[in-house]
């Protein structure tokens, strides 16, 4: 097969020719276009990330400034020596395991309450919306007057109907249901909203198509409505879960781990050791330990959900 | 052509020099204290410094107590090393062991007038390695009781100062007109040092009686919880809550400075706060137990940060602050730990609020106290802590067996 060969002047750069061309002054100008985001991205995402990578494999004294690298021992430490590790972890379980749920169950009968137009829906979908955008301490401070042993609100309310309240924030287990309950109440406005704005977006039609095929009204929410619902449930439920690891405010404020470490979570659990104890790369490490735990269960819930679905 | 170049690059150059040699220095001072009448006082010091340094300005940075440690911590490992710093007691040990603080002994006793010797030698215990000294005490507070004048005087009960003064005033006594105060006003007899005897003033809550008692949390790497000198201490506290409920109970909150709960345990900064209160009021020593009298103190001293760029100069200034001049200026706020000062009239005169037999128990137990435990991994202990002692704070609770605990679970860190 004869070769086939270009003539030199098609292929050789014309002297005169602009050094910048089309090609390369879109692509320029694209980086331009997106190099805020970038460097942002950069520098306070994907370098901290990095960097706790490296810290989580040393030994970093903060005073001293002298990190050594140690591998994988912080690693070690925590998931084959450390005691409290597996409690913690335990704990961040519970709290998730209890927060999820009565979150989605909650957000879900409030949105389907309040996504038709009556008379105060506004006020209604208001009032539980504005825990979300209150102060996490300030909402935190006040749960703890309100939780208070005998001359709480809570107990008192309680002893008008005759129950002897417990000791909310004192008792472990208690402890870790008030934790929950009133962060259930502070965030549960937000997934409402996700709720409504998908109930929204369900075609009418659907729903009167199924009546007058006559579909009773739990027929229509569990046939029509809940699968149709589907994307935002799984949206709610990975989000809800990713941010019930990640709590800490709430914690901090309300218990500081306590009573007796009954509701010391994973977050929480990690400040101590990188800003109290100052101990950087064995937080690290924990932190790293999270990043996975998060990761995996974000996942685990896609693959559910898309053999569900499918 | 040549020739002005060189000219002007001279005339830089001398510039350079001059600029140096008269550049003002600054100082930077980190502090808990926000307090306006703090800062005007320490602001005069500063400014009193320049007689003999005229280009040396002083700033004073406040963070807030809740964080300062921790802020401290992460401006040095940020290199952001302030040049002097008040560090309080249980951060000492930490700071020592990794080297940040200056030895500023040299400069310190070679400082002209400072009478070194005058400053007290149990107040130095915790600043002092052999020859070096690491920080010179500037608050040594010991705590007090605080009482609510008018709901003794409603029982119909002697106060504290007049039970001390009889030398009375002993841990029976206190369980016991904590009891009949409870009692006759139906609030709390006795609060924890601003009601956080259960969370973040676990130390502040069980050293005195402990102490008092004769036992102590842990010496000499041995912890004391369980010892019997502790146990009949806690046991007498655990009593007063449960038995008695005359101590604030946990999950509880009886403000005494609302006059919600008749005493409290606190150092003389909190008389700022009397004023507000709006009923009559006194201090009174820590009472005695069978260990006798043992006043417990909460301390905090000037530093030098190793880092910091400018360490001599910063050191002449902490021998300026704590001569004798200043510390008893500072004394009003600050109780001294300079023995020339604590024995004055002046000092017992300083504090408007507080009259003089009162601040007289006040210099006593300065003299004969003993700081709180501190320890190089006071955070940790802390935290390995914590669960065990909220396993004492229930009413069905084993004293003993919590106590017991408690020693195993902070054991290892001593």
């Amino acid at each position: 097969m004869a070769e086939t060969t270009l003539h030199p002047e098609t292929t050789a750069r014309r002297k005169d020719a602009p050094w910048l061309t089309l090609k390369y002054r879109e692509m320029l100008e694209a980086w331009l276009f997106i190099s805020p985001t970038l460097v942002g991205f950069i520098i306070f995402f994907l370098g901290p990330l990095l960097a706790i990578v490296y810290y989580s494999m040393t030994e970093w004294n903060l005073l001293t400034g002298q990190a050594t690298y140690v591998g994988l021992k912080n690693f070690h430490n925590a998931l084959f020596i450390n005691p409290d590790f597996w409690h913690v972890v335990r704990n961040s379980a519970i709290f998730a395991l209890g927060l999820v749920p009565l979150n989605m169950a909650l957000a879900l009968t409030l949105a389907l309450a309040l996504s038709r137009p009556f008379f105060g829906v506004v006020f209604f979908r208001t009032v539980f919306f504005a825990p979300v955008v209150t102060s996490a301490i300030a909402w935190a401070i006040v749960w703890k007057f309100l939780l208070q042993g005998e001359a709480g609100v809570v107990n008192q309310m309680l002893a008008w109907v005759g129950i002897d309240g417990p000791n909310w924030l004192r008792e472990p287990n208690w402890a870790m249901a008030a934790v929950i309950v009133t962060r259930v109440i502070k965030m549960v406005g937000l997934n409402m909203i996700l709720y409504i704005a998908a109930l929204q977006a369900i075609p009418r039609d659907y729903e009167e198509a199924a009546r007058l095929e006559g579909a009773s009204r739990w027929q229509v929410f569990s046939m029509v409505i809940w699968p149709l619902l589907a994307p935002t449930t799984l949206v709610i439920m990975v989000i809800t879960t990713i941010g019930s690891f990640k709590v800490f405010d709430h914690i901090y404020q309300l218990t500081g781990g306590g009573p007796e470490n009954g509701t010391l979570v994973l977050a929480y659990y990690i400040y101590l050791q990188g800003f109290e104890f100052f101990d950087v790369g064995y937080a690290s490490a924990l932190a790293m330990i999270m990043f996975v735990i998060v990761m995996m269960l974000t996942i685990v819930q896609v693959f559910l959900r898309r053999r569900g679905l499918g | 052509m040549k020739a002005a170049r060189k000219s002007m690059a001279v005339s830089a150059l001398a510039l350079c020099l001059m600029s140096t040699s008269v550049m003002a220095e600054e100082l930077r001072f980190t502090i808990w204290s926000g307090n306006e009448a703090h800062l005007k006082m320490l602001n005069g010091i500063a400014e009193s410094f320049k007689a003999t340094h005229p280009d040396v300005t002083v700033k004073f940075e406040t963070i807030p107590p809740a964080d300062y440690t921790q802020k401290l911590t992460f401006q040095i490992a940020g290199g952001n090393t302030p040049d002097l710093g008040w560090m309080m007691e249980d951060a000492a040990p930490t700071f020592v062991n990794a080297g940040v603080l200056t030895d500023i002994g040299p400069v310190v006793k070679a400082a002209e007038g400072y009478d070194f010797g005058d400053l007290s030698q149990t107040a130095m215990g915790l600043w002092q390695d052999g020859e070096k000294v690491y920080g010179i005490p500037f608050s040594t507070s010991p705590f007090m009781i605080y009482y609510n004048k008018a709901m003794f005087d409603k029982t119909g009960l002697e106060d504290p100062l007049a039970l001390a003064a009889k030398g009375e005033w002993t841990m029976d006594k206190f369980q016991e007109v904590a009891k009949k105060l409870t009692e006759a006003n139906g609030t709390w007899g006795f609060e924890f040092k601003d009601g956080q005897g259960y969370d973040s003033r676990i130390m502040h809550a069980l050293m005195p009686p402990i102490r008092a008692y004769g036992g102590d949390v842990w010496a000499n790497k041995e912890c004391g919880f369980d010892k019997p000198e502790a146990i009949a201490a806690v046991k007498q506290l655990h009593d007063m809550v449960f038995k008695d409920k005359s101590i604030v109970p946990p999950g509880e909150s009886g403000d005494y400075y609302s006059g919600k709960a008749a005493m409290t345990i606190n150092q003389i900064s909190r008389a700022s706060k009397m004023p507000e209160a709006g009923f009559a009021w006194g201090i009174a020593p820590l009472p005695s137990g069978p260990g006798g009298e043992s006043p417990v103190i909460g301390q905090a001293a000037i530093v030098v940060f190793e880092q910091g760029k400018q360490k001599e100069l910063a050191a002449e200034f902490v021998a300026h602050m704590t001569n004798k001049e200043n510390t008893a200026a500072m004394a009003q706020f600050f109780p001294p730990a300079r023995k020339s000062v604590l024995d004055s009239d002046a000092f017992v005169n300083s504090n408007k609020l507080v009259p003089a037999d009162q601040m007289k128990n006040l210099a006593a137990a300065i003299a004969s106290g003993k700081v709180l435990p501190s320890h190089e991994k006071s955070p940790q202990i802390l935290q390995a802590m914590a669960p065990k002692i909220d396993a004492l704070w229930k009413p069905d609770a084993n004293v003993e067996e919590a106590l017991k605990a408690v020693c195993t679970a902070i054991q290892p860190l001593l």
